[in-house]
């Protein structure tokens, strides 16, 4: 009968076929554990290929520290200190307000923006910028100085650091000046983005206060409303509430002019009493993303970044371009991603808007000029506070709507329609206003015309509303010079001391 | 004892290659090599990340056989590339894989080439639309124009975690 040989008695017969089986058992153990190792050795290498080269904490306030791991986002961003690029009204460089526009000089009588406003640089200049504007005074210790700290809170990502540690309330209180050690990197990363996953994060808690009074969660934003949330912290109208001065938006009626004047006269807010009028005054800051809100970009969801940081590439890299700027200087990734037409074309049209906007924003500063020299005369001639009272609120919601048109930068071109309508609701109020003072000066037996002051450089209108610009720069010198080399030390050292 | 050896090694080489997740339809399968994150992470920004995974358009749906034979066959194919370090860095789709990817185009957006507006009269639209390959126009969908294996730095990828386990990293600190 026929019996299985066993491999035992098969070696035995022939003793090279034991050493062939062990070689071939060697060979094909030695092959798998290669493969297995490769395998453990390419699954490895994902960890270095694809992990950032550092780990950031939740609040770095280092821009640089965060380019490590993102060279183009971070080298765009370097580039928002550009500021070779000038449109026919704004740009990215200083431009002096005040002596393109005097009259606004004559407006601002008896505050502060009548010592100093410009046209903004880009997001790197941001603490450079509020050191150097005569608005911040010059501060000679911590405790001095005519600003408080909620003026920082917009100025780069030390805000939120800060935040964490002392707490909201406590941020804004004190001086400008005591926390100016603190507050040295300007607006970046960690303003907008969780150092974590890199998605978009508001930090500002004035905008996540806002939103819920007004019965809205922004945390349940989407990811393309994030895109213009995360300017909204900053490109919006606010003011200081309380003697905490409170940063706080002033969007429980809405986003309209209108809307937010009738916020402010229910609070009996006001700004600064004007100089000249004593009108009780209100100043917009730049409600930006209110007014963007309003038009027909906002309506089409397009955001803030799809125009200001649209997506660029280099070699085959995708990404998002930091530079944040003027779509004017940039208009084939931005408008002509959806308008088929040619970029002096493009750039014509939004002139033309800006151009149709100011004719009337012009007229209606004129007449603002007129109202409180003539409000001034008024008071003169012995009007009484009674007399006087309807007009001055005409002067505040007039000069308020002004300003809500002026001082949102890009409003003429983000909602034309909405901006053309609030400036003409306040060229009626302002002539209503004015008729009403007419009357009031012929009744004290006025009848000339009040003179248009001359205002036709900013030297000559801060001379006529009485500002000592000489005492106001050479204070601000002494404290470029003294205290803030003091505060870069400081800071030089808080973040040598992170590295350790 | 020869087997068993063999038999460990196997399956000590299926677990840690994931081998068991090819079966599935996660796109995080397809990232289990490194290399696809480019394309993982140009697919999760796009607008098909709402509707469609990796194997929904990579492998052929007109039955259950053709497409675990075609899924075995091209991931035999890219293992061995992979293992062999044979990775260009471009990664372009091969002659098989254009039929499928066509095929499934058409599989969902059959509409826009057989509705009745295209069928009325002239019949260019659906000669021009069947003769051509989507992605020869709508060339940015979805994964964009170019995919070198550096174009998504720090995208966020489900890649696997380290194969060192934990005692071993904390022994070593690393």
């Amino acid at each position: 009968m026929y019996r299985m040989t066993t491999i035992r008695e098969k070696v035995e017969k022939k003793p090279w076929l034991g050493w062939l089986l062990f070689a071939v058992t060697v060979i094909v153990v030695f092959l798998l554990g290669l493969l297995a190792s490769s395998i453990i050795e390419r699954r490895a290498e994902a960890l270095f290929a694809y992990t950032p080269r550092v780990e950031l904490s939740e609040f770095e306030p280092r821009n640089a520290e965060w380019g490590k791991n993102f060279p183009r986002e971070y080298q765009s961003y370097l580039q928002t200190t550009d500021t070779s690029f000038r449109s026919k009204y704004n740009g990215s460089a200083w431009i002096d307000m005040l002596e393109v526009d005097p009259r606004m000089v004559v407006l601002w009588a008896g505050y502060s923006f009548s010592k100093d406003y410009n046209q903004a640089r880009g997001h790197a200049y941001a603490i450079e910028d509020i050191r150097q504007i005569l608005r911040t005074g010059g501060p000679a210790g911590p405790d001095d100085g005519p600003m408080p700290n909620t003026c920082w809170s917009c100025k780069g990502p030390d805000v939120p650091r800060v935040m964490a540690e002392v707490g909201v309330a406590e941020f804004y209180s004190g001086t400008w000046a005591s926390r100016g050690e603190e507050i040295v990197n300007p607006i970046g990363c960690a303003d907008c983005h969780d150092p974590e996953t890199m998605n978009l994060r508001i930090t500002r808690p004035a905008l996540i206060e806002a939103f819920e009074r007004m019965g809205k969660d922004v945390t349940k934003a989407s990811h393309q409303e994030m895109r213009s949330l995360v300017c909204a912290q900053c490109h919006v109208e606010y003011y200081f509430k309380g003697a905490g001065n409170y940063l706080t938006h002033p969007w429980d009626n809405g986003f309209k002019a209108e809307e937010m004047e009738a916020y402010y006269d229910q609070a009996q807010f006001s700004d600064w009493i004007h100089s000249m009028s004593r009108a009780p005054m209100l100043k917009a800051q730049h409600p930006g993303y209110e007014i963007y809100m309003t038009g027909i970009h906002a309506d089409r969801g397009v955001s803030c970044a799809d125009c200001h940081m649209p997506y660029t590439s280099e070699g085959g890299m995708k990404f998002t371009d930091h530079h944040v700027r003027s779509p004017l200087d940039n208009v084939a990734n931005s408008c002509q991603v959806c308008h088929r037409e040619e970029t002096e074309k493009l750039i014509a049209n939004v002139y033309q808007r800006q151009d149709q906007i100011i004719e009337n924003r012009d007229q209606l500063e004129r007449l603002l000029v007129r109202a409180h020299t003539e409000a001034q005369k008024a008071w003169e001639l012995g009007a009484t506070e009674d007399e006087m009272k309807e007009i001055l609120t005409a002067i505040r919601h007039a000069q308020w709507r002004w300003d809500y048109a002026a001082a949102s930068h890009g409003a003429s071109f983000h909602s034309p329609v909405e901006v053309s309508r609030t400036i003409a609701t306040a060229i009626d109020i302002i002539q209503e206003g004015r008729i009403r003072l007419a009357r009031l000066l012929l009744n004290r037996g006025f009848t000339a015309e009040v003179p248009y002051p001359d205002i036709t450089t900013k030297a000559q209108a801060q001379q006529f509303i009485g500002l000592d610009m000489d005492a106001l720069n050479a204070a601000k010198a002494l404290f470029l010079q003294t205290l803030v080399p003091v505060w870069d030390s400081i800071a030089a050292e808080r973040h040598a001391s992170w590295d350790r | 004892m020869v087997s068993g050896i063999l038999t460990g090694l196997a399956l000590f080489a299926i677990h840690i290659s994931r081998a068991p997740s090819y079966l599935s339809d996660k796109p995080e399968t397809c990232t289990n090599c490194h290399i696809m994150a480019p394309q993982y992470a140009t697919w999760s920004h796009s607008s098909h990340r709402e509707w469609t995974h990796c194997n929904d358009c990579h492998v052929p749906h007109n039955n259950v056989i053709n497409k675990y034979y075609f899924k075995a066959a091209d991931g035999l194919r890219h293992a061995t590339i992979f293992t062999l370090r044979r990775e260009p860095q471009v990664i372009r789709i091969r002659h098989a894989g254009i039929g499928v990817v066509q095929e499934n185009c058409i599989r969902c957006h059959d509409q826009i080439l057989h509705g009745f507006k295209y069928l009325a009269g002239e019949s260019i639209q659906h000669r021009e639309a069947t003769e051509r390959l989507c992605w020869d126009c709508h060339r940015e969908v979805p994964h964009g124009r170019v995919n070198s294996l550096t174009s998504t730095p720090w995208a966020r990828v489900p890649l696997p975690e380290s194969p060192v386990p934990e005692w071993l990293r904390s022994f070593t600190g690393k």
